[in-house]
């Protein structure tokens, strides 16, 4: 076999090898099993695994209602809702239904 | 595309291209001290073919190693390229590849210099390449993502089981009777 024909198929070897490698690695982006996973810059820091308790919502001021001053009618509230994983305070529903 | 997503395909394409054009290389390197490929060619035309892998393996060897530069998550800096096992998340895995880098560039450059040296002293640091090699094999088995695949496995492992086998009937036979 003369040389230049040893060198035409070893290029075409390694440029087939190239492109599937490539094709290959464009189909799997991601290899669960490859030996290195380094940890990604910049990325958060991975959560506890005990979970902590988060502080609760303040409910701030609570409507003081003087002597003689009348309330508003029973008329529903605003609603609170909270994000998942917020723990709620353990207090006592806030209703006022004594009206003067 | 993302572009750090494009690095990280070039950095594994070629990583795996640069290392069988390497095996190509070193095979008829030891095919030139066997008579293992005589059926294939002369040792002059596998002379020929030696000499020009190694214009192959560079410009792969180079854009392996400038995509790792470049990959973000890699976290590889330009030392990494010349003083082994200085990764901090993989100082071995890594390392055997720079490693393997040096010796590499040691081997080709001395070759380009072989009028002005020592045939002796050639030759010996050109018998490195075969440490060169199983460093390198060994730098792909412990880093390589794409490793685990059947196919790029059975490949990796069929040139570097080829390249054994000859570099042990070069050193027990010496050149193989005809």
């Amino acid at each position: 076999m003369p040389a230049w024909s040893l060198k035409l198929s070893a290029a075409f070897i390694t440029l087939f090898v190239l492109v599937g490698s490539f094709d290959y690695a464009s189909g799997h982006l991601k290899n669960p099993a490859a030996p290195l996973q380094p940890p990604v810059a910049g990325a958060p820091a991975p959560a506890s695994t005990t979970p902590e308790p988060s502080v609760g919502p303040s409910i701030g001021p609570l409507l003081t209602v003087r002597p003689g001053q009348r309330t508003a009618s029973a008329t529903s509230g605003p609603r609170l809702t909270l994000a998942p994983g917020v723990q709620t305070a353990s207090l006592a529903p806030i209703t006022l239904t004594h009206t003067s | 595309m993302d572009p750090q997503l494009v690095v990280w395909l070039v950095a594994r394409a070629t990583g795996v291209a640069a290392y069988i054009a390497l095996c190509l290389a070193i095979l008829s390197g030891v095919a030139l001290r066997t008579s293992v490929l005589d059926f294939l060619a002369t040792n002059r035309a596998l002379r020929s073919l030696h000499d020009f892998m190694t214009w192959i393996w560079i410009p792969l060897g180079i854009a392996h190693v400038t995509a790792l530069l470049l990959d973000r998550t890699a976290q590889i800096g330009p030392l990494d390229l010349v003083v082994p096992f200085q990764v901090s998340y993989a100082p071995v895995a890594i390392g055997l590849g720079t490693l393997s880098l040096d010796i590499v560039v040691v081997v080709t450059v001395t070759s380009w210099l072989r009028r002005g040296l020592d045939d002796r002293l050639w030759r010996w640091l050109h018998r490195t390449s075969y440490v060169a090699f199983v460093l390198l094999f060994l730098h792909g088995l412990l880093s390589g993502t794409d490793f685990s695949s059947p196919l790029i496995s059975s490949l990796s492992w069929s040139a570097a089981l080829g390249i054994g086998l000859l570099a042990v009937a070069r050193i027990a036979f010496g050149r193989l009777p005809e």
